[in-house]
């Protein structure tokens, strides 16, 4: 039940960032855009392993809890 | 006049090699930059695992990326071949682009992917990450020229005809390259290849969670794709939304034919969700309508109104009025190129010439056309509206569907739980042609949507074609089919055949998915780091 709150939390979320950006955009500078979105797309993925190393970190250094909560 | 027959095989010849194209090209738009992403990574952590997860989704990209250039030769030769008139009539415009693609793609793609490929023991990492961002920037400023071609077909700016020469000129290099259609279809098309990208990952790394294989690669493949995919789908639908807006201005029969919007209504327009077209009777059948959204999807207001096929077929027949003058003052203009009066009355209608083309079909001796003639031209510039329809629908619906998947990725990978939801996992793998599925679709959409014209508004499709004979066109589209059809099947053999060996790094994690409780193994990354500390 709690997953599913979170899906449709983020799922509204990301139905207002795109009505926002449609609302913004209609004709809006798109290649600029495309520069800076993907440059934030790719530190968005990198920083999403940095992110998982960490949490596997915390989860060798403490075994019992972090492991507990993962599950 | 071209056989009907020679212009359909044509356009089936063209529309099937450039569906067999991209089929290979948004993997290589969105796992280049993938690539990157992991590289980087790697550089600036100096993690062996992250080294192993770039050279292993490597492997899958060149095997794409070859098969992608395979493909994609005979599409450039085929403008000329079959498309002999379009590209006598535009080449000076569309030559430029294309010729700046092929040199993006065969010097600064290929000439980088070789260093990608071969320099890992050659260069040294930060150089090795500079040619794999390089890598992925000329890839998808590769595809770039192509739209940029490509949107000069939908809204041609940037040039004007000379009835001198009988050609279209390029009049601003800037004005062609940004384009409303351009700018927005790029950045839709690129980022749809990021998508793409990261639902191939994911879904590989799903079977390997699945079997218990590669592991740590696969969690953090799974991770990276989980982000990267959610940031891209929300892009893309958002520049999916843009390309609805400027088709609104600059092709209102293409986004006619997408809402299956027969009659003009007054605001706020319902959206059809569900429609059966019927292009002879001009209706929907079995038409479930939304209030109010399609004046807001395609106007962003309450109060804004589209112009349905009634009026834009009233507007087509008084067009192809004012065309015929055009065209029959280049006719005098061909044989006295300084004739001033047909000079004059060409310039007084040369905004209308390509509907002068259009009726010409019908009517070869334009000095008696009659009144029937211009409404069947006035009907046929409407694009085939039930393709268009459900293409678009079921392109929007696999975008959609990729939403909510990317938002249920997100969610158990970031709390580190994926490999534990075995359902998700199979889900994940079945996933994997959706986003091809959706590519396919919206050139469906955006092509077909452009008929009947080559180039929108200018040049009827029918006149476009080159004067080859059926048997030949019969010949070399079966040709074409077999041989993609070998190249397709030799890509899904290499690619099963190199994700069944996997990874070639040794992987000695967890070998088993599933809760361990009070276990919490150590990553295989941090063993293979203290042995190789190359960071």
């Amino acid at each position: 039940m709690k997953t599913f709150l979170y899906f449709v939390l983020f799922m509204f979320l990301a139905a207002v960032v795109i009505l926002l950006a449609a609302m913004l955009g209609d004709l809006g500078a798109w290649y600029f855009a495309w520069l800076i979105g993907t440059a934030m797309i790719v530190l968005v993925a990198a920083a999403g392993a940095a992110l998982l190393d960490t949490q596997e970190d915390l989860a060798a250094t403490q075994p019992g809890p972090a492991a507990a909560r993962d599950a | 006049m071209i056989d009907a027959t020679v212009v359909e095989l044509s356009r089936t010849q063209f529309a099937a090699t450039a569906l067999y194209h991209y089929l290979f090209v948004p993997l290589t738009l969105g796992l280049s930059f993938l690539l990157a992403a992991m590289e980087t990574v790697y550089v600036t952590t100096g993690k062996p695992i992250y080294k192993a997860m770039a050279q292993f989704w490597g492997k899958l990209f060149m095997i794409n990326f070859a098969l992608g250039v395979a493909t994609g030769l005979t599409m450039e030769f085929q403008f000329g071949t079959n498309w002999s008139f379009y590209s006598s009539f535009v080449g000076d415009i569309f030559g430029a682009p294309l010729a700046i693609e092929g040199l993006m793609a065969f010097f600064m793609e290929s000439t980088f992917v070789g260093l990608m490929v071969f320099g890992w023991e050659r260069l040294s990492k930060g150089q090795h990450l500079a040619v794999t961002w390089l890598v992925a920037l000329g890839s998808n400023l590769s595809a770039l020229w192509i739209l940029v071609a490509n949107s000069f077909m939908q809204d041609p700016q940037g040039a004007h005809f000379n009835p001198v020469t009988l050609r279209m000129e390029l009049t601003s290099f800037t004005q062609l390259i940004f384009s409303p259609d351009a700018q927005s279809k790029f950045v839709h098309t690129s980022i749809a290849g990021y998508v793409t990208g990261a639902i191939f990952v994911a879904g590989i790394s799903a079977w390997y969670l699945l079997k218990g294989r590669h592991v740590e690669l696969a969690k953090r493949s799974f991770r990276m794709a989980a982000l990267y995919g959610v940031l891209a789908t929300v892009g893309v639908i958002t520049l999916g939304d843009a390309l609805g807006f400027v088709a609104a201005q600059a092709q209102p029969t293409k986004l006619a034919a997408m809402e299956g919007l027969w009659k003009s209504e007054p605001a706020p327009m319902p959206f059809n969700l569900i429609a059966f077209p019927d292009q002879s009777l001009q209706r929907n059948e079995g038409a479930v309508q939304v209030p109010y959204l399609l004046s807001l999807l395609v106007t962003h207001s309450l109060d804004g109104t589209v112009a349905g096929i009634d009026v834009l077929e009233q507007q087509a027949a008084r067009k192809v009025e004012n065309g015929i003058p055009a065209v029959l003052a280049l006719k005098t203009l061909s044989k006295d190129p300084h004739d001033a009066a047909a000079l004059a009355q060409f310039k007084a209608h040369e905004q209308d010439l390509g509907y002068g083309f259009l009726v010409q079909r019908y009517a070869p001796d334009l000095e008696r056309v009659t009144a029937q003639q211009v409404q069947q031209a006035a009907r046929d510039s409407i694009p085939p509206v039930a393709p268009v329809f459900w293409s678009f629908r079921l392109m929007v619906a696999c975008g959609l569907l990729m939403l909510a998947y990317f938002v249920m990725a997100v969610l158990y990978t970031l709390r580190n739980q994926v490999q534990h939801q075995r359902w998700f996992l199979r889900i994940a793998v079945w996933m994997i042609p959706v986003p091809f599925l959706a590519n396919e679709l919206g050139w469906l959409t955006a092509e077909l949507g452009r008929q009947p014209w080559t180039v929108f508004g200018v040049l009827p499709t029918w006149m476009s074609a080159s004067t080859h004979s059926v048997g030949y066109m019969v010949f070399s589209l079966g040709g074409f089919v077999l041989l993609y059809s070998c190249f397709i099947a030799v890509e899904m053999a290499l690619m099963v055949r190199a994700i069944r060996r996997g990874p070639d790094a040794p992987d000695r994690g967890d070998a088993r998915p599933g809760p361990r409780p009070g276990i919490a193994p150590r990553p295989v990354y941090a063993a293979a780091h203290d042995q190789h500390p190359e960071g």
